[in-house]
């Protein structure tokens, strides 16, 4: 079975499209494509195509500047900035809602287009704060962008900007913040609510230049999952996540492609890092699996990683003390003369392991252990993958780890309800993600993977802790519960003495 | 003086009840349509007639029936736009309140050439005792099987329904009132698709003014060769002018496309007090404003054009030597400002500019690169938008500048208005409406 690799799409996610039409059957008497000219470059279009679509066919939709057009929602055609020249048409047209024709030639950059996209920034820019300084958005902001790109050296406006006082820095809920000086009322947000979450907890109050963003019902405030979507494809600053204000200049982060492991859809993300620790989770555009969206409990499950509790160096049992830091190299001697010396032992893989640690941990196991079993434990409300259930009608699963599915078609049978009865020794080996089962019942137990410093002291009877790396620390395949396999690198670091598993099992 | 059209009759008494109206052979139009012509015999004469829209865009009114869909399963429906918001426009009033069963007997004969069977009458939301006169003609015109199933023991039916708006002048839009008619924010759609694909509730619709509706019925009756005869090559008919403003008797009136605005100010008792003649509005407030030194030019679609204004809805607003030009187009961007509705970003955001840079100059805190501002502004917005709003904002913003240059130059070197002195703005004043029969005051 081949897998999926996760990777960074070339382009930034706006300009990733699920409304590319597939194209028509090709056969002997299939007709041939209409045709375009783009910038004077020949394009094939599929009829019913937009002008953006045949860009984006094309992979120059970079060229065509957007605020309200979003690939993964409806079409507003309101903010004029993808206005291109159209021969034979009057007016300039917009790239988002102007249909194809064939033999239509189009212009994205002509000296008509360039001062039409000027006059929006100018206007846009016009009540503009401008507090870039202090503004989360500055460097991934679409106005930064795009001012810089098209708009006027100068502004004319002298007069007094506009302010919404009382939406000036409002929290809509826990996770958003609204600052109104900045939008520029694109509705992405508004569309998003209305068509995507389905909860329609954003609306837009008032008309003109006095329109403003609020929440639907004042009681509830903004209640969706996936809020933390509306500061990703917000174009301003107007809505910036909570978690991330004023965390870190965007500027400095390094995004490696990588999967959230907080459920088993097996969103791919982007992780934004400086200096190795996290700052944020991203969504990565993948049609198959999540589209343009991720989940906000996915977006902050990145806390896990830099828990200040976590444990990041070798641990083993001081008699009185309780387990204690030591080096890898007293470690492995006493794990070993542990697993040779029990009589029988019981390996649990948390079903968020990796496709290859389950396989590398499973010869490990098979050859130091003479008497010994393998079971899978998931310990997230469920036991097996048929047990899951869509949470929603997007991404959230009731199966919060990442490869119940993938860990199963490995042939492991899950934990029973005896549970660790009739072993002397249990090896716990999970990434953060599964539960852990109740082991008190054996003698020694070895704990191995990622374990927060509360998580080890629970346990009475912990002989060992090999700490490992996350999954955003790690490379592997994971299987999401649609079935679809997907592989991933390691997108960050680990800054600790966690190693993976292959280099454990080496110094065996 | 060319026979009239559409107020012939509303000077009598109780000229707004179905006897009146059938004194005068009303409801045979739309009995001698459904019973002998075929919906296509009738877009042909609406055609023939050169009948063009009278809420403003002035698009030929048979050419958009014909638009329709013929064989479509989907049901259609035909809107009646009687959201009158242009400022010094106030004739689609005089035709609810004087003669709705014209505009009734239109929309039936209209349904009857498109193949409607509702009809919505969107009439705007500060028109409450209006819609009350037309909810009774409409029960009138009901009650006497002119509206219901199988008129004129045909198989056609239609029915009227009256939608109140909110009171936004957006509304006033075509797309912006089918957003609105279904409970949607008034904002203009995309277009394409255009209503006579995807209109009301997704449904074909055809969108037309009172008075386009309450001209149909004489073109069938008196024929469409008389009524295209009275107007200009392109545009036939007469036309309901709302003349405000410094006038020695503001009121409607119905005359010819050929009249010149000379004529028209010396037909309504020339300007008040015998003074000078400074600006003339000729087709509401977002048509460009015309100078004294212009108005010899004809009222017709077609010469105003080219006059650099435009027809619209018909409303001429005439203003003496009296008025600040400055503070006029101030107060009419305030308008404006107030009534974008803020969905494309050049509108929203370049209406508010204007006011404020125009209220600035009146305030006398302008300097002179304000008015390049205002003409690169401008540029940014007309014909960049959605809907035509963009391009109306910079009706009387482009045009104050460029007639009355001088004007704001004034302003900029005194830093004041040099009216100031003995002129006030005075606030709207609540017009009396004691008198209408048959209403009771609510």
């Amino acid at each position: 079975m081949s897998s999926y690799e996760i990777s960074k799409s070339e382009n930034y996610l706006n300009y990733c499209s699920d409304k590319i039409r597939p194209l028509p059957v090709t056969g002997p008497d299939a007709k041939p494509l209409p045709k375009m000219t783009l910038d004077g470059q020949v394009v094939e279009f599929v009829p019913g195509d937009t002008i953006m679509q045949v860009a984006e066919r094309a992979k120059v939709a970079s060229r065509i500047p957007r605020y309200c057009y979003h690939p993964g929602l409806s079409i507003a055609g309101t903010c004029r900035m993808c206005t291109v020249e159209v021969e034979k048409a009057p007016k300039l047209m917009t790239a988002c809602s102007t249909p194809a024709t064939d033999g239509m030639v189009v212009r994205t950059r002509s000296e008509k287009v360039l001062k039409s996209r000027s006059g929006v920034v100018d206007c846009l820019l016009a009540s503009h704060p401008l507090d870039c300084p202090v503004c989360d958005k500055a460097g991934e902001c679409e106005l930064q962008d795009y001012d810089y790109e098209y708009g006027p050296s100068r502004s004319s406006f002298v007069d007094e900007k506009r302010v919404f006082p009382k939406s000036s820095t409002r929290k809509l809920s826990d996770k958003i913040v609204l600052n109104m000086n900045r939008c520029v009322a694109c509705e992405r947000c508004v569309r998003f609510t209305d068509e995507v979450t389905k909860t329609n907890d954003l609306v837009m109050l008032n008309r003109g230049w006095k329109k403003e963003l609020t929440v639907g019902d004042e009681d509830k405030g903004l209640y969706n999952d996936y809020q933390g979507c509306l500061s990703d494809f917000c174009p301003v600053g107007a809505l910036t996540w909570s978690d991330f204000r004023f965390q870190k200049r965007v500027w400095f982060l390094r995004g490696n492609a990588s999967i959230c492991d907080r459920c088993a859809k097996g969103c791919n993300i982007e992780v934004h890092s400086e200096k190795e620790i996290i700052y944020r989770f991203v969504p990565i555009y993948n049609p198959k699996v999540n589209a343009h969206w991720i989940c906000d409990e996915g977006r902050l499950s990145y806390k896990m990683v830099t828990n200040s509790h976590r444990v990041i160096a070798p641990l083993l049992e001081v008699a009185g003390h309780g387990p204690t830091a030591t080096s890898w190299e007293t470690l492995i001697p006493v794990t070993a003369s542990l697993l040779k010396n029990s009589s029988r032992a019981l390996l649990v893989l948390g079903t968020d392991s990796t496709m290859e640690e389950c396989e590398n941990l499973r010869k490990f196991f098979s050859k130091f252990v003479q008497n010994g079993e393998i079971r899978y434990f998931n310990g997230t409300g469920i036991t097996t993958s048929s047990e899951n259930k869509a949470l929603d009608h997007l991404l959230r699963q009731n199966d919060k780890t990442p490869n119940t599915k993938g860990v199963e078609s490995l042939g492991l049978k899950p934990l029973d309800v005896a549970g660790v009865n009739g072993f002397d020794t249990v090896i716990l080996f999970r990434s953060g993600r599964a539960g852990i089962p109740s082991v008190a019942a054996a003698k020694n137990l070895i704990l191995w993977g990622v374990w927060s410093d509360e998580e080890v002291r629970a346990q009475k009877n912990v002989r060992a802790l090999l700490p490992g790396l996350a999954t955003q620390e790690k490379s592997g395949t994971f299987m999401n519960c649609d079935g679809i396999l997907q592989s991933f690198k390691k997108a960050v670091e680990h800054r600790g003495y966690g190693l993976d598993v292959t280099r454990i099992i080496e110094k065996f | 003086m060319s026979d009239l059209v559409i107020t012939k009759n509303i000077h009598e008494k109780d000229s707004f009840k179905i006897e009146n109206y059938l004194k005068h052979d009303g409801y045979k139009a739309s009995a001698r349509v459904c019973t002998t012509l075929t919906p296509d015999q009738v877009i042909d004469e609406v055609k023939k007639s050169n009948l063009r829209g009278r809420g403003g865009a002035g698009f030929p009114t048979g050419m958009k029936w014909s638009f329709m869909p013929k064989d479509s399963s989907k049901t259609k429906y035909l809107v009646c736009n009687a959201d009158e918001g242009e400022p010094g426009t106030f004739k689609d009033r005089l035709i609810i309140t004087r003669n709705p069963h014209a505009m009734i007997e239109g929309m039936i004969i209209a349904s009857y050439a498109i193949g409607a069977h509702v009809g919505y009458v969107y009439i705007r939301g500060e028109f409450f005792r209006e819609a009350r006169m037309l909810e009774f003609a409409i029960s009138e015109a009901r009650a006497n099987g002119h509206l219901g199933k199988n008129l004129y023991g045909t198989q056609h039916s239609f029915d009227i329904y009256v939608y109140r708006g909110a009171g936004a002048y957006i509304c006033g839009e075509e797309t912006a009132l089918l957003n609105s008619l279904e409970g949607k924010r008034g904002e203009p759609r995309l277009k394409p698709p255009f209503p006579a694909q995807v209109g009301a509730f997704g449904m074909p619709s055809c969108v037309n003014n009172v008075e386009t509706f309450a001209a149909v019925p004489y073109i069938i009756t008196e024929g469409a060769q008389k009524f295209a005869a009275m107007g200009t090559e392109k545009s036939g008919g007469t036309r309901l002018y709302g003349v405000s403003g410094h006038i020695e008797r503001p009121g409607v009136y119905e005359l010819p496309l050929t009249i010149s605005i000379r004529e028209l100010i010396n037909h309504c008792g020339g300007v008040r007090g015998g003074k000078k003649l400074k600006a003339v509005i000729p087709g509401g407030a977002s048509a460009p404003m015309l100078s004294a030194e212009d108005i010899d030019v004809k009222m017709d679609f077609d010469s105003l054009m080219k006059a650099g204004s435009m027809a619209g809805s018909g409303g001429v607003i005439v203003i003496d030597e009296t008025v600040c030009i400055v503070e006029m187009a101030c107060i009419l961007l305030k308008f404006y400002e107030h009534e974008s509705c803020g969905q494309c970003s050049q509108c929203r955001e370049g209406s508010h500019w204007l006011a404020q840079l125009f209220q600035r100059i009146e305030n006398g805190g302008g300097t002179m690169a304000d008015l390049d501002t205002i003409a690169s502004l401008c540029g940014n917005m007309a014909g960049q938008t959605i809907c035509a709003f963009a391009d109306a904002v910079t009706g009387p913003a482009l045009s104050s500048v460029r007639k009355f240059r001088a004007e704001f130059e004034q302003h900029i070197h005194q830093k004041c208005c040099p009216f100031k002195k003995d002129h006030k703005h005075i606030g709207h004043k609540a017009s009396s409406v004691q008198g209408v029969p048959g209403v009771t005051h609510v």
